[in-house]
């Protein structure tokens, strides 16, 4: 499992569990708790592109969340750099499916953001140093001469190009991408995999990258993280080589490639059937999952 | 669009020479081509026609319905429109209008821009501190859902009868619109923004600062047009209760010293001064708020 076998991995869980408290309803008056991820123990090598599958409700986002800092593991420990994780930091950067632009910036401005203030040598940028930043980082993700438009005039995929930008720009060693692509059409996303792969080649970023597509998984990832339903545990990891990728093949109709992909299907398969039987559904950021409560009275009413 | 339709046949019969752009349009046999480069605009044009058209009707009606349809004691009440706009032009001659026009803004603007003020401060604390919202609460209900012109006299009694208690019972009508629109506006601000902005390591502060404030500004100022409306609203009314100047006292005073054409000619004042400033509060709101023009459309 370990494969960073060099000093200390970038990141690294250990038996990370954690469980949220479902509010009281009118069903279960008393509350109840919903463990999401149990036991995880990964370690990421620095510069390593990991991707994580899942079944609905599995705790992708819980996961990433907690190697965001936005919330602390009950059990088990977060490292990056071999410290722990106290809290969000400018070393990791998320980058959500829905874009998380802020709507009255234009797309200089958004990228611009987590320039603003004093940055992680405690320096703070000056008006100049930020655009000048901005614009480059608009030109790596191909949006060279949108600098000045609004989110609302932008397409979905120019949008999560601006998101990337803005995660990139204050330059973090860890990039956390949450579905990113999963609201974009198929073509988009086919053009975004493959230029996330040349950021990710040129600038050495660790990543970790949640998705539900087996193929964008297999496509991106040296290695595929598999998860099993709730509670959330690692059910196995995948290596992926592909090879020196060209870049010009239809690498995904390549038989290595097919191999691959079949055997992370069939790990997530059995996965996602379990997950759909037990009717699970998406965590929410607050710990409620709106499948638990209607499950049980579906249950009272049989 | 059958408006457009008959003023250009009208314009073409007319002057069938001159016009011929126009006139070509409004023949069946016209080519595609110039027709649709004039259509846009005879469309906008007929457009504003048709958008004006009920105004136009009723002050029509103003000026010949008095003359033609009431009796002559109705007509002292209801003077044609003519007459008012004399009216209205003498005063503004005496300077008489503008004086009262002053007073009124100076009274309105002052109570206005107090609340706006005070209600975006506490608007913006009772957001964040839920214990404050709940202990203020109660009370802010009970305050908001008592008429503000119930509270005049209260207002009179305590302040007099001067620009103290005018301009306070102002600032109370604008008050509440306010609040209640940046309570909203900071509750409804897109929680995946605030996770956004975690994940970066902000602050509170700059939270506050840099992504609740900004986001919430649209909606704070729907509040401020809605208080823009109520304050002149309550103002008018004051005046009429007790007051020396101000276009509410213009339109009393007259009404009882007979000059009903003044009154109308305050009346009418009032209604294009509502208008001003509505106009001039959705334009700032626009331009604050230029982002949120396709909020609607977005794929999410």
């Amino acid at each position: 499992m370990t494969r960073g076998t060099g000093p200390t991995p970038k990141i690294s869980l250990r038996n990370v569990g954690k469980q949220f408290t479902v509010r009281p309803s009118k069903d279960q008056p008393e509350g109840t708790t919903l463990t999401a991820l149990e036991g995880i123990t990964l370690d990421v090598a620095a510069g390593e592109f990991i991707t994580l599958v899942g079944p609905s409700g599995s705790g992708k986002t819980t996961l990433l969340d907690l190697l965001a800092g936005l919330t602390g593991p009950d059990t088990g420990q977060v490292l990056v750099d071999g410290k722990e994780v106290t809290g969000p930091g400018r070393d990791r950067a998320v980058v959500f499916q829905q874009y998380a632009l802020f709507p009255w910036r234009t797309a200089a401005a958004n990228v611009a953001f987590g320039l603003e203030g004093p940055g992680s040598d405690g320096r703070r940028l000056g008006r100049k140093e930020r655009a000048d930043k901005a614009r480059h980082y608009l030109e790596l993700v191909g949006l060279s001469g949108f600098e000045d438009r609004y989110p609302h005039e932008l397409s979905g995929g120019m949008k999560q190009r601006v998101a990337i930008a803005r995660s990139l720009a204050y330059e973090p060693d860890v990039l956390l991408m949450d579905e990113p692509f999963a609201a974009l059409d198929a073509q988009t996303r086919e053009q975004l995999q493959e230029e996330l792969l040349r950021i990710w080649r040129s600038t050495g970023k660790t990543i970790i990258f949640i998705t539900h597509g087996i193929d964008e998984a297999v496509y991106l990832g040296q290695r595929v993280a598999v998860l099993s339903s709730r509670p959330g545990r690692l059910k196995q990891i995948v290596d992926i080589d592909l090879g020196e990728r060209s870049g010009d093949g239809d690498i995904r109709s390549d038989a290595v490639f097919v191999e691959h992909r079949h055997k992370v299907w069939s790990l997530l398969h059995d996965e996602v059937r379990k997950a759909q039987e037990a009717g699970h559904a998406k965590i929410r950021p607050d710990g409620s999952a709106p499948d638990e409560a209607p499950q049980l009275s579906q249950g009272r009413a049989a | 669009m059958t408006a457009p339709t008959l003023t250009k046949d009208a314009a073409a019969s007319a002057a069938p020479v001159a016009d011929a752009d126009v006139g070509r349009t409004a023949q069946p046999a016209a080519t595609r081509h110039l027709s649709s480069l004039v259509r846009p605009g005879v469309r906008r044009v007929g457009r504003v026609i048709w958008a004006s058209g009920a105004i136009v009707l009723f002050l029509l009606l103003w000026e010949l319905g008095p003359t033609y349809l009431a009796s002559a004691s109705t007509r002292v009440f209801l003077p044609p429109l003519h007459e008012v706009l004399r009216a209205l032009g003498s005063l503004i001659a005496k300077g008489q209008l503008q004086n009262h026009l002053a007073a009124s803004v100076t009274r309105s603007a002052s109570g206005f821009g107090i609340a706006v003020v005070a209600a975006v401060a506490l608007g913006l604390l009772v957001a964040w501190y839920r214990s404050l919202d709940r202990f203020l609460n109660p009370l802010l209900e009970v305050f908001r859902n008592t008429a503000a012109l119930a509270l005049l006299p209260v207002f009179t009694l305590l302040l007099g009868i001067g620009e103290t208690s005018k301009i306070s019972i102002v600032a109370y009508a604008a008050f509440f619109p306010v609040l209640l629109n940046t309570i909203a506006g900071v509750r409804t601000v897109d929680p995946l923004l605030i996770r956004a902005a975690r994940s970066l390591g902000l602050s509170n502060f700059r939270l506050f600062q840099k992504v609740i404030l900004p986001s919430a500004v649209p909606t704070i100022f729907t509040g401020i047009r809605m208080a823009g409306t109520s304050s002149i609203l309550v103002l008018i009314a004051a005046e009429m209760v007790g007051a020396k100047a101000g276009l509410g006292y213009l339109i009393v005073n007259a009404q009882s010293s007979f000059l009903i054409p003044d009154m109308y000619a305050g009346i009418l004042t009032v209604s294009l001064l509502g208008l001003l400033v509505n106009y001039l509060l959705v334009a700032v709101e626009r331009r604050f708020s230029r982002w949120r023009t396709a909020v609607g459309s977005q794929s999410n």
